[in-house]
């Protein structure tokens, strides 16, 4: 008895065993392929191996590079990859597609470094990540990354510098936008776009109540982001110091958010909704209230530039229709744009940091961000890129939009460091409560500048 | 093989018993052991996810933050006279925030809710109002999800195992809700809810002149949960309804004939014969359905993200955002402790001795 | 109202009641079909279309392309073969150990049998979460490959699900066929071998169906545990990451393409097995 029960049990573990190695339980060693057919990107897939497998002692060093979420970009970068690896014979990477979504990717990334594992060399990390991750990267300025940043827009490399350490070299960046209807404003009679948050108010008011009245009852003036989340901080970021409100915690490690204007600011929010802004924008991210403005239905949208060639594709409502510009601000001339983007770093736990660090100021330097540009709309870092001829000509909104780039606002990451996420949310949600009516503008930044004591322990002051 | 006394034979069902059963233990013991045994350590200490910071132990306090809660007395706003002052608008009397009332030192408390009892205004506060409001929400969306699951799929197993045309056919249609993977589910819904006319409910609505067509189901605070509920509903219905069906396989259809012979109607029938015999198969259902139900996550994250949490996905956004490990362990530990309470209850109400026969 | 009306009334009602859930069950499944065919603008449309129209004309339209961008997508057709791999494996060990588990427990008698359904039920209790650190630091420091670490961890969630079902269906079956199988001479083990498997085929089908759906769908572990090896994703994290054009866009319609066409196998796994739900406890088994 105890024989067949014996058999039947390794029998199951001998067919589980078998059918787990059919299932290709060796690690990947090609690049993810092409998905979707693109017009961008020439158009053959990397079905070659973007990385060589090691050989045994030829000294070639074998780097792994977890990029952005599959599609578009990721074959583009993979090309570049492909380039690298035929001019660098001896330091061959393999590029991996890292999740969508940022916070599956920082989750990622955390359990890795929780790990101590040396399995990921160069990574893609946000913008709001060199504050949190720094004692994980490398200091690049060890690798010459001072020269590396030379060209970039101060504001970004102060942002990737933690303690003197440079931990991240920019690969592009973003930020916030306002877009608006050329054909709607000509239709009621304005020259230009607001250039104040009145003036947008009193804009989107018209155009809507026209465009309603006109049968389109889906029709709303100003569609942002105002679901609970990173976003909403943001946005609201930039309603804040556009209004002189300060940047919530300043460079020096101030507490500066309870203060009239920001009270004001968010205040002022709270008098959108419903008015020229849909109830449910409180429920919106990017795609939802791009998928409005998508469809005609908007006269003026807060996003983020991916949006900009989405919205001239062949299937959107909008073609032709519209363009984009700086945000409003409390009077002209005040205008914020939240900082974004994305940087690159290499891991501490690295086996090979100096060859990593190599591949990151060559995938980083400005004509690979040229390149990029041109094909994959990333908005480069480099100044000099704003007065190249050839970027000019494929992608026009790129130059015209610099004030906006460099000018844009950097979310306190870095000086909150390692506590950003939760300052977040601490922001996020009580403005959250703003909008949905829980509580008003100056009783939000009070129990922020609370919550942020608790937190952070800084000094309060003005902004 | 000789009937022997209960020895003998005993003895030997509890051998094969013990190695039946060893290689359940042996698999989840080796799974397990080390994850579970780090959740209870890191509970009492203060390790933050991935950093080099060192780690302390701090005893109970990651539980006293969590878990603290107060209630306090909100006294109304007096005017010069001592007299409670009245919103002109609402005609409500107005009160004080609650920010003055809830103590301070040495952990703030910050309101959870207000609630009026017996014409005095009180503030719940907890150190924690995140958590106290997630532990809140997941319970309701369990009670409510199993409730609606277990009389819906109670339906839906009794209709499929009635006997008509395109049985088969049916059968694989009600599981096609648990078919379609969680992300896909999720966002489907979620754009089913969409807060304008490009979202299904709201466009059935304004047809029928319920609304607007505007309804914010995820961002308004009374509709989130419900909306939850039916995804969920929607989704899970068909797991009670085919571990129902599979149980009312397993009556002999003569009992029902018996109970036809004696005249007795279908409703008495599935209530006194039914339900009784099914009643293993419900406590199993039941159990595993609020224990999953209580663990909810995918549903939330992807839907509601930090705008509402439950139980699981707060533990996620602690330790993944946050990087508190210490702390999110040890709300894994209160959720255990939580889910623990729910089975027990189970067992002794639905009176499942394991030596029934 | 004779017997005959109110047979007839009767299967009106179960057919009205039949067609009620069969919109309720496959509505919402009808709606993300009605997505997958539509291109961006359509998504957009005010008010939502029913069937698939295109913006301008109002014509019914069909949107080929989400479809296409599946199909041509080798990841996700491997992604297919990886998770019917992994979900297949789970489901018959658990299937396997936890019908040992349920004999065990559902008909012999031996004591700490209340603990030993507790403790199984213990590992339960925790969200995904709390273990996922633990296990992600076991498997790269025992340097395990994604495919057999996923198998083995979704075993935690799995196994305890298969073994109390069972273990409820095992204490169903009436003991006279196993004392008069003792009579007859046959040792504990042949009895469960040989006449309580068999009879518990519906709850072996039915327990094996919402195991291997279960660990079909599972997303979190897979993110994880395949973060550097692509090859080795499943399903759900190919989905939920569908290539998109640009980095913040979600590609909404070939997400619901995708699942679509991954629900397919399921449903088709479904109709094949719903046969075996059926009762096989008159089929002779107590007389015989």
């Amino acid at each position: 008895m105890k024989r067949r029960y014996l058999a039947v049990m390794g029998l199951l573990v001998i067919m589980a065993m078998v059918l787990s190695a059919c299932g290709g339980g060796a690690p990947a060693t090609q690049a993810p392929p092409a998905p979707a057919a693109q017009e961008a990107a020439p158009t053959e897939a990397p079905a070659a191996e973007a990385a060589a497998p090691a050989a045994e002692s030829s000294g070639v060093v074998n780097l792994t590079f977890v990029s952005g979420g599959p599609g578009a970009g990721l074959d583009f970068t993979t090309k570049q990859v492909e380039e690298w690896n035929a001019a660098h014979p001896d330091i061959q990477v393999k590029i991996i597609a890292g999740p969508s979504s940022a916070t599956d990717r920082y989750g990622l990334y955390l359990q890795t470094f929780q790990a101590q594992s040396s399995d990921i060399d160069v990574m893609e990390i946000d913008v709001i990540w060199p504050g949190d991750l720094a004692e994980h990267l490398v200091d690049l300025n060890e690798y010459g990354g001072a020269e590396a940043v030379a060209d970039d827009f101060p504001a970004i490399v102060t942002n990737n510098t933690v303690d003197g350490r440079l931990v991240g070299l920019p690969f592009f960046t973003d930020g916030g936008l306002l877009y608006y209807r050329t054909d709607l404003l000509e239709k009621y009679g304005y020259s230009a776009p607001p250039a104040t948050w009145a003036e947008l108010e009193e804009m989107a008011a018209k155009i809507q109540e026209g465009e309603r009245a006109e049968g389109n009852q889906d029709f709303w003036g100003f569609v942002w982001q105002g679901k609970a989340y990173e976003g909403l901080t943001c946005d609201a970021l930039e309603w804040v110091y556009s209004s002189g409100g300060g940047t919530i915690v300043s460079p020096e490690k101030v507490i500066t958010i309870n203060n009239d204007a920001a009270a004001s600011a968010l205040d002022r929010a709270y008098s959108w909704i419903g008015k020229i802004s849909p109830p449910g924008v409180t429920s919106f991210q990017e795609e939802e209230s791009r998928r409005v403005w998508h469809g005609g239905n908007a006269a003026f949208m807060r996003n983020w530039p991916y949006a900009y060639s989405l919205s001239n594709g062949e299937d959107s409502a909008v073609v032709g229709k519209f363009d984009a510009t700086s945000l409003p601000g409390a009077e002209a001339g005040m205008s914020a744009a939240t900082l974004g983007g994305w940087q690159l770093a290499v891991s501490k736990y690295s086996k090979h940091p100096k060859e990593a660090a190599e591949f990151v100021k060559w995938l980083a330097s400005t004509e690979s961000q040229k390149t990029r540009a041109i094909n994959i709309s990333l908005i480069p870092t480099k100044k000099a890129l704003y007065e190249d001829a050839d970027v000019a000509a494929a992608q026009p909104f790129m130059p015209k939009l610099l004030p906006v780039f460099t000018s844009a606002v950097a979310r306190p990451s870095t000086a909150t460091a390692p506590r950003y996420n939760e300052v977040s949310n601490i922001f996020f949600t009580n403005v959250s409560d703003v909008l949905t009516g829980k509580q008003s503008g100056a009783d939000a930044v009070a129990n922020i500048e609370l919550d942020l004591q608790d937190l952070l322990g800084f000094e309060v002051g003005a902004p | 093989m000789a009937r022997a006394g209960g020895s003998d034979l005993a003895q030997q069902e509890q051998r094969l018993a013990y190695w039946l059963l060893a290689p359940t233990f042996i698999i989840l013991l080796v799974i397990a052991i080390y994850p579970l045994v780090s959740v209870f350590y890191n509970s009492f200490t203060n390790a933050v996810f991935a950093s080099t910071t060192p780690t302390e132990f701090v005893g109970l306090q990651n539980y006293q933050t969590l878990l603290s809660m107060t209630i306090k007395v909100v006294p109304p706003k007096l005017d010069e006279a001592g007299q409670p002052i009245i919103d002109e608008a609402t005609g409500q009397i107005k009160y004080e925030s609650a920010v003055s009332v809830l103590p301070r030192e040495p952990m703030r408390f910050r309101q959870v809710t207000q609630f009026n009892l017996f014409g005095t205004q009180y503030v719940l506060g907890a150190t924690d109002p995140d958590f106290i409001r997630a532990v809140w929400d997941t319970i309701i969306f369990a009670v409510a999800t199993v409730f609606l699951e277990l009389v819906l799929g109670m339906i839906v197993a009794l209709i499929v195992n009635a006997n008509f045309k395109g049985r088969g056919l049916m059968r694989a249609i009600i599981l096609v809700p648990w078919a379609i993977p969680t992300a896909v589910s999720s966002q489907m819904w979620a754009y089913m809810l969409q807060p304008n006319r490009t979202g299904f409910f709201n466009t059935l609505f304004w047809y029928l002149g319920l609304g607007s067509g505007e309804i914010p189901f995820l961002s308004d605070p009374a509709w989130q949960l419900p909306s939850m509920i039916m995804i969920d509903v929607w989704k899970t219905t068909p797991f009670m309804a085919l571990l129902l069906l599979a149980g009312l396989q397993l009556i002999p259809s003569d009992i029902y004939e018996a109970a036809d012979v004696d005249g007795a109607s279908p409703t008495r029938q599935f209530f006194q014969l039914t339900l009784p015999l099914l009643r293993g198969t419900i406590a199993v259902a039941l159990v595993f359905r609020t224990l999953d139900a209580l663990r909810v996550f995918d549903l939330f994250q992807i839907v509601l993200g930090q705008a509402r949490y439950s139980m699981a996905s707060y533990t996620y956004y602690q330790l993944i955002q946050n990087r508190q490990m210490g702390y999110s362990s040890a709300s894994s530990v209160v959720i255990f402790v939580v889910l623990s309470i729910f089975a027990v209850a189970y067992m002794r109400s639905l009176g499942v001795k394991s030596d029934e026969h | 109202m004779n017997t005959k009306t109110r047979q007839r009334v009767n299967r009106i009602l179960l057919w009205v009641l039949i067609i009620v859930m069969a919109i309720w069950m496959l509505f919402p499944f009808y709606w993300a079909i009605n997505s997958s065919f539509k291109s961006e603008s359509m998504l957009a449309m005010t008010p939502a279309t029913f069937v698939p129209r295109d913006p301008t004309t109002k014509q019914i339209s069909l949107f080929f392309r989400n479809y296409e961008a599946v199909f041509t997508n080798q990841a996700f057709l491997r992604a297919i073969v990886n998770s019917a791999v992994v979900a297949g494996s789970v489901t018959l060990l658990a299937l396997a150990v936890g019908a040992f588990a349920g004999f065990a427990l559902g008909k012999l008698r031996y004591r700490g049998k209340t603990g030993t359904l507790y403790v199984i039920l213990a590992m339960t209790m925790f969200p995904a979460i709390a273990v996922l650190t633990g296990l992600y630091a076991m498997i790269t420091n025992l340097g395990i490959q994604p495919i057999p670490s996923m198998i083995a961890t979704y075993l935690l969630f799995s196994l305890p699900f298969t073994a109390w079902v069972l273990t409820a269906f095992f204490r169903e079956l009436p003991t006279e066929i196993f004392q008069s199988a003792q009579v007859d001479g046959a040792s504990p083990f042949q009895t469960f071998y040989m006449i309580m498997l068999p009879l518990t085929a519906p709850a072996l089908v039915t327990t094996g169906l919402l195991a291997f759906i279960g660990a079909w769908n599972e997303y979190l572990f897979a993110l994880t545990f395949t973060s550097i090896a692509p090859a080795s994703r499943t399903l759900p994290v190919i989905i939920a990451n569908f290539p998109s054009q640009f980095s913040m866009q979600i590609p909404f319609g070939e997400i619901m393409a995708a699942g679509i066409i991954s629900s397919v196998p399921l449903i088709a796994l479904v109709f094949i097995f719903q046969r075996r739900i059926v009762a096989g406890l008159t089929a002779g088994a107590v007389k015989g």
